[in-house]
């Protein structure tokens, strides 16, 4: 019997539930290859889970418990909370804690846990970031306690939007203008329960970095999660990661795709999401014009070598506008150490950026709140109102490229003009 | 699972969380408290008038926005059952994982189901008798999966009576 063709996800779903084929709509138990909690959720997920009489995690050797919302901790709860994380993480046998070692998605990637074609779960809604590197990884919040006591998770086989990349992205166009390009044509409504695949020609030009930027900011237009292909450039990633050899598998040619759309990354321009949501999406030179007190250059989605090198590169000969706070906070301790060795630190601070350590901090409002009426411009995933300090803040999130040249200027700016062979069109 | 008997309480397309329950209470998990704040502004009689085996029946994308459990932790405190048009993947989840029955019906079937009348529903089966109109719909019910984990009492209450002593799984 010949088999039905099937995407990518759904090979992954029969895999990680143990069936021959999956199709959309099924429900089914699947068993995650790893599992992630943040410290802001583990102690209080273990609480639940010993009050309801489960003492014991089904899988340790698949959990992950990272230190990264709080760093270095600045409140007496965060100190008992991280006091707390050591200590279960000890008592309940799991088989990672990294602690204050960088923000979870880039970090378990970094260190060589994740492998194409695995099923992730974490209680971290930006869990889809790991999709870049080839691992259907979905989000699941605190639901994350049934997979820590019964090792799996009931999942609804969702439907497939392939998205097919072709060409280069400009000088100055980054993955961030690429998600937020997917944003304005794929609503939220449309985006429901399904995964988003990347794939095609144009995809090779994209790191294994920019791919996570893609697919962790997915979430913020409402999919289930998102994935891109593995190919050479994964594998050669991953090869840095310690990982030798990773599975190509891909979708079948004829499976079927709930639709099925071709972005061309040379037509794509700078873009922001404007408040008070990521979706809320404008093209830069559209914008009218924005003054910032506020610039933030990090989290999961950004705060990558390639996207700090992008912002010394366009830093280089300026310095930040007296009116703004530039702050950067690479997104794992490796990469902090990377980009201090590599000068780039060196130079964005020369230019008058303040460098922190590694955490999720400004993203959620756990570090370097905004006053009434301030506007910041963010390389961090969402902008509600409210979301880093007063609700009477306005917050854009745009690439890191975007952030430096607004960051010299002191309103929004296109990059194109700050950056060797961009234009602006 | 035994039918719902009860009040339909109807609402529109995206009631949203934050609706159902304001805010302001996301620190209280006490699902005693949340129930006396379920729908305060929408429907201030609601938490007072509701009672054990009603269904709030609800349009297109419903508990939109933020997902929080609040309003279903209150909701499965007074046993109160859902029907709705739609629903996105987080609060469905969550519905399924604090123990709600629920079931998803479509627009004809919604517009029928009139604030007050008298319902039996078998979310079992998907059978939705109307006892005002005499009418009788059948829908597609939830997995039996999920209705498993449903009856069990929630995701918890599933995950541990299938738990050994150890709490090891035996599944």
């Amino acid at each position: 019997m010949t088999k039905r063709p099937a995407t990518l996800v759904e090979k992954i779903l029969a895999r990680a539930s143990n069936a021959d084929s999956v199709a959309p709509g099924d429900v089914v138990w699947a068993w995650p290859d790893i599992v992630t909690v943040p410290e802001v959720s583990f102690p209080a997920y273990v609480k639940r889970l010993r009050d309801n009489g489960i003492p014991k995690l089904a899988r340790p050797e698949t959990m992950v418990v990272v230190i990264d919302h709080e760093v270095p901790v600045h409140s007496k709860e965060g100190a008992e909370r991280n006091r707390l994380t050591r200590q279960l993480a000890q008592e309940t046998d799991v088989a990672h804690l990294f602690d204050g070692e960088g923000i979870t998605h880039p970090l378990v990637v970094e260190r060589g846990l994740i492998t194409p074609g695995m099923f992730v779960a974490g209680a971290d809604t930006h869990t889809s970031s790991i999709g870049g590197a080839g691992a259907f990884a979905v989000p699941f919040g605190f639901e994350v306690t049934m997979i820590m006591a019964i090792g799996k998770i009931w999942v609804q086989v969702p439907e497939t939007i392939r998205i097919d990349l072709t060409g280069h992205l400009a000088a100055g166009v980054t993955a961030r203008d690429l998600v937020l390009s997917v944003m304005q044509q794929i609503d939220a409504d449309f985006a429901n329960y399904r995964v988003i695949e990347f794939g095609g020609p144009g995809l090779s030009n994209l790191s294994v970095q920019e791919r996570m930027t893609l697919c962790g900011l997915c979430i913020d237009m409402g999919a289930k999660t998102a994935i891109a292909e593995a190919d050479a450039v994964t594998e050669r990633f991953l090869k840095d990661c310690g990982i030798e050899g990773v599975s190509m598998e891909r979708s079948d040619p004829d499976c079927v795709y709930a639709a099925r759309l071709t972005i061309d990354l040379a037509e794509l321009s700078p873009r922001v999401s404007m408040p008070p949501l990521p979706s809320n999406v404008s093209t830069v030179i559209d914008l009218p014009d924005t003054p910032i007190q506020h610039a933030y250059i990090g989290s999961c989605a950004s705060g990558t070598l390639a996207e700090l090198t992008a912002a010394a590169d366009i830093l280089d000969g300026h310095t930040v506008h007296p009116s703004v706070q530039l702050l950067v906070i690479p997104a794992t301790r490796r990469i902090h150490q990377q980009a201090l060795e590599q000068g780039v630190l060196t130079r964005l601070m020369r230019a008058g950026a303040v460098i922190s350590p590694s955490t999720c901090g400004p993203c959620f409002g756990g570090l370097a709140q905004l006053a009434d009426g301030e506007t910041r411009i963010s390389t961090s995933t969402r902008n509600d109102s409210g979301r880093m300090g007063s609700r009477k803040a306005n917050i854009y999130l745009g690439s890191a490229s975007t952030v430096a040249a607004s960051a010299i200027v002191g309103r929004i700016t296109d990059p194109r003009n700050y950056v060797k062979g961009g234009s602006v069109k | 699972m035994k039918p719902y008997t009860g009040r339909c309480w109807r609402f529109g397309d995206d009631l949203a969380s934050d609706e159902m329950i304001a805010p302001q209470h996301v620190f209280e998990y006490d699902p005693k408290v949340l129930r006396s704040h379920l729908l305060e502004g929408a429907r201030p009689e609601f938490s007072q008038q509701a009672v054990s085996g009603d269904i709030l029946v609800a349009g297109r994308n419903f508990a939109t926005g933020s997902i929080h459990s609040h309003p279903f932790l209150a909701l499965k405190d007074m046993n109160v059952a859902l029907i709705c048009q739609s629903v996105s993947r987080g609060p469905f989840r969550l519905a399924i994982y604090i123990g709600i029955p629920i079931l998803i019906a479509p627009a004809s079937v919604i517009e029928s189901l009139k604030d007050a009348d008298q319902l039996e529903v078998d979310f079992s089966s998907g059978r939705i008798r109307n006892n005002t109109s005499g009418q009788v719909h059948n829908v597609d019910p939830v997995s039996p999966f999920l209705l498993e984990i449903v009856t069990s009492g929630g995701g918890l209450a599933y995950a541990r009576s299938i738990t050994g002593p150890e709490g090891v799984p035996n599944a």
